[in-house]
C-alpha cells in the first residue's frame, strides 16, 4: 500500500513537471505557431544553474531562485529578439522550417556548450542533482518523499497562477485571442511582437523554474533536454494544443505510465513510453484526446 | 558537371587513406540529405527520421553477416546482406509512411523524429539482437576496404542525386511539387496525394539504408550511437538548407561545406570545442538569415558558375 501510494505520488509529480512543461509550450505554439525545439533544453539549464548558484556558489535556495528567474529573464529576452522576432514574419512553410531548424540548432548548441562547460570546469561528472529538500515526510504509518511533495505543490501554484493569468489579466486575455484568431487579433490594434515577447518570457522563465524544482526529486544529464521536448510536445499532442485542464491530465498520464513502466517492466523501457504514446496519438487522433480546445 | 564525376573517380589515385575514409563518409552524408531533399525540396514535408533508414539498413546488414548460415555463402553473402537491408527498410518505410502522412507540417516532422529515438530505445534494450548498447561487430572476413566503399559510396550518391534530377525533370515530380504547392488542387485533377507521397517516402528511404550497409561493412563496428545518432537525422536537413532544397545541386554543396569545414576545423585543426556546438550555431545561423538556402539565395545566383547549376 506505501507502495503504491509512492509510485502514484511520484507519477504525478513527474507528471505534473510535464504538464508544466507542456502548458508553456502549447502556450508558444498556439500564439505564435513557433515550436522551441530548445525548450527541454531551457528546463535542464534551469536544474543545472539552480544547481550551480546553490551548491557551487552555496546561495540560499531562495536567492538562488531570484537570481535563476533574472538570469533567464534576460536569456528569454535574447531568444525572443534573436530568434523568434526574425521568424514571425515569414510565410507558413518557412516560419515552420525555420523554427524547427533554428530552435533545434540551438538546442544542440546548448546541450554540448553545457555538457562540456560542466565537464571542463565544474565538474568532471556532469550530473545535476540537489539533495537540498530530499527529507521524508510521514503520514502515520507511510512514508513520503518530501521533494515529490514540493514539486507537487509548487506544480500546483504555477499552473493556477498560469490559470489566473490566462482568465484574468488583460495580457492573459491578448495571448487567448492571438491563439483563437490571428486576423481579429491585429484588427483590434494590439502587437503581436510584445505579446510573443511577453508570452515566451513567461514560457522560458516558468520552465527554468520547474527545471530548478525538478532536480530536488530527479538528477538531470546534459543531454535530457530533447527527451524532455518530445515528452512535453507528447502532452501538448495528448491534450490537443491551448487545453489547460486536459494538459494537466495528460501529464499526470504520462508521468503514471512511465513510474509503472519503471517499475513492471523495467527503467530501460521509460523512454519508450513517451515515444510510443506520441506516435499512436499523433497516428490515431493527431487532434488530441480531448478534443481542440484553445484556452 | 561530368568532369566533376571523373574527377572524383580517379581521386582515389592520390588521396591519403585518412582522406580517403573522409570522401568515403561525405559520400554517405550526401546519400542521406539527397533522400531527405526528395521529401523536404519537392514534396513540402520535414523529415526528420532519415536516420532512421540508415541506422536501419545498418543494424539489419550487421545482424544478416552474423548469421552462420549467410558466413557460409562466402561472396554472395553481400546480396544477401544488401537485400535484406534494403528490403527491410523499404517494408519498414512503406509501413510507416500510412501512418506518417496523415500528418502535415509540424506534426510530421515531431512524427519523423521519433522514428530515430524509438529505433534507438529497440536498439538498445533488444539486446539478444542487437548487443544492446555493446553494439555489434562485423566479423573481420567480410569488412569491405575504404577503396571499395569509396566507389560503391560514391555509385549510390550519383543515384541518389541523379534521383533529385530526374525527379526534377519528370512528371513523377511534377507530380510531387503539385502536392506539394496545394494537395487538394492535385487530388482534383487526379493525382493520389498519398500513392505519391508512399512512393517517394520509400524510393528515398532504399539509398540511406544501402549507406547504412556500407557503413557498418567499412567501419566492422556499430552501436546505437555511431548508427542511429540523432545527428544522422539532423546534418542532413543542415546541409540541405544550407545548400538550398529543392535545387538538385543544394544537398551536393550544402554537404561539401559543411563537411570541409568539420574535417579542417576538427580533424585537422583539432579545435577544442565540441563539433555538435558548432553544428547547432551553424544551423542556427543558417535557418536565420539564408532560409532559402545557398543555391537560391540572391547573391550567389549572381555567380555564373553558380547560376548555371542552380538552373539546370
Amino acid at each position: 500500500m506505501a507502495r503504491a501510494l509512492e509510485l502514484v505520488i511520484g507519477g504525478l509529480s513527474l507528471g505534473g513537471v510535464y504538464a508544466l512543461l507542456a502548458f508553456a509550450m502549447s502556450l508558444t505554439i498556439s500564439t505564435t505557431r513557433v515550436l522551441n525545439v530548445a525548450h527541454g533544453v531551457f528546463f535542464v539549464w534551469g536544474g543545472a544553474t539552480f544547481v550551480f548558484l546553490s551548491q557551487r556558489l552555496h546561495l540560499h535556495p531562495a536567492l538562488a531562485l531570484v537570481m535563476l528567474t533574472a538570469i533567464f529573464f534576460v536569456f528569454a529576452l535574447l531568444f525572443q529578439w534573436g530568434i523568434v522576432r526574425p521568424l514571425l514574419g515569414r510565410s507558413v512553410h518557412l516560419l515552420l522550417v525555420g523554427s524547427i531548424m533554428a530552435t533545434f540548432g540551438l538546442a544542440l548548441s546548448m546541450e554540448s556548450a553545457l555538457g562540456y562547460g560542466w565537464v571542463a570546469f565544474v565538474d568532471p561528472y556532469p550530473v545535476f542533482s540537489s539533495a537540498l529538500a530530499m527529507f521524508p515526510v510521514r503520514f502515520g504509518t507511510v512514508s513520503l518523499s518530501g521533494s515529490r511533495l514540493v514539486i507537487l505543490a509548487f506544480v500546483l501554484v504555477a499552473v493556477t497562477g498560469f490559470h489566473l493569468f490566462l482568465q484574468k489579466t488583460f495580457l492573459g486575455k491578448g495571448a487567448r485571442a492571438m491563439a483563437q484568431n490571428f486576423d481579429g487579433f491585429l484588427v483590434i490594434g494590439l502587437n503581436p511582437y510584445r505579446l510573443s515577447l511577453i508570452l515566451f518570457t513567461l514560457a522560458i522563465v516558468a520552465t527554468a523554474i520547474s527545471g530548478a524544482f525538478y532536480v530536488l526529486a530527479v538528477p538531470l544529464n546534459p543531454y535530457d533536454g530533447l527527451p524532455l521536448t518530445l515528452k512535453s510536445f507528447t502532452v501538448v499532442i495528448l491534450a490537443g494544443v491551448g487545453n489547460l485542464p486536459a494538459t494537466l491530465v495528460a501529464g499526470a498520464v504520462l508521468g503514471l505510465a512511465e513510474v509503472m513502466t519503471s517499475q513492471f517492466l523495467g527503467t530501460v523501457w521509460a523512454p519508450a513510453v513517451s515515444l510510443a504514446i506520441l506516435f499512436l496519438v499523433l497516428v490515431l487522433k493527431p487532434t488530441g484526446l480531448f478534443g481542440k480546445g484553445v484556452y | 558537371m561530368l568532369g566533376g564525376l571523373a574527377l572524383l573517380c580517379v581521386l582515389p589515385v592520390v588521396l591519403s587513406s585518412s582522406w580517403l575514409l573522409v570522401m568515403f563518409l561525405s559520400f554517405l552524408w550526401l546519400i542521406l540529405t539527397a533522400n531527405y531533399d526528395v521529401l523536404d525540396g519537392f514534396l513540402g514535408h520535414i523529415n526528420l527520421g532519415q536516420g532512421a533508414f540508415f541506422g536501419l539498413g545498418a543494424y539489419v546488414a550487421t545482424i544478416v553477416v552474423n548469421v552462420p548460415d549467410v558466413q557460409a555463402l562466402g561472396p554472395l553473402a553481400y546480396v544477401v546482406i544488401s537485400l535484406a537491408a534494403l528490403g527491410i527498410a523499404a517494408a519498414f518505410a512503406a509501413a510507416m509512411a500510412v501512418p506518417l502522412f496523415r500528418l502535415k507540417g509540424l506534426y510530421f516532422a515531431i512524427a519523423t523524429l521519433i522514428l530515430i529515438f524509438l529505433l534507438q530505445v529497440m536498439a538498445l534494450n533488444l539486446t539478444e539482437l542487437t548487443g544492446g548498447s555493446y553494439g555489434l561487430y562485423v566479423p573481420p572476413r567480410f569488412f569491405m576496404s575504404t577503396l571499395c566503399g569509396y566507389y560503391l559510396a560514391l555509385a549510390v550518391a550519383v543515384l541518389a542525386v541523379g534521383f533529385n534530377w530526374y525527379l526534377s525533370r519528370s512528371t513523377l515530380g511534377l507530380a510531387l511539387r503539385c502536392i506539394k504547392g496545394d494537395e487538394d488542387a492535385a487530388g482534383s485533377i487526379g493525382l493520389d496525394p498519398r500513392k505519391y507521397k508512399v512512393i517517394a517516402f520509400v524510393l528515398a528511404s532504399v539509398p540511406s539504408a544501402a549507406a547504412g550497409v556500407l557503413f557498418t561493412l567499412n567501419s566492422g563496428f556499430i552501436d546505437p550511437n555511431i548508427a542511429l545518432g540523432v545527428e544522422r537525422s539532423l546534418l542532413p536537413p543542415l546541409m540541405a538548407l544550407l545548400g538550398g532544397t529543392g535545387t538538385v545541386f543544394g544537398p551536393v554543396f550544402g554537404v561539401a561545406i559543411i563537411r570541409a569545414i568539420e574535417t579542417i576545423f576538427f580533424h585537422y585543426l583539432r579545435l577544442p570545442v565540441p563539433s555538435m556546438l558548432f553544428f547547432g550555431i551553424t544551423l542556427l545561423v543558417v535557418a536565420l538569415l539564408i532560409p532559402e538556402g545557398l543555391m537560391k539565395s540572391p547573391w550567389v545566383k549572381r555567380l555564373p558558375v553558380l547560376r548555371t547549376l542552380a538552373s539546370s
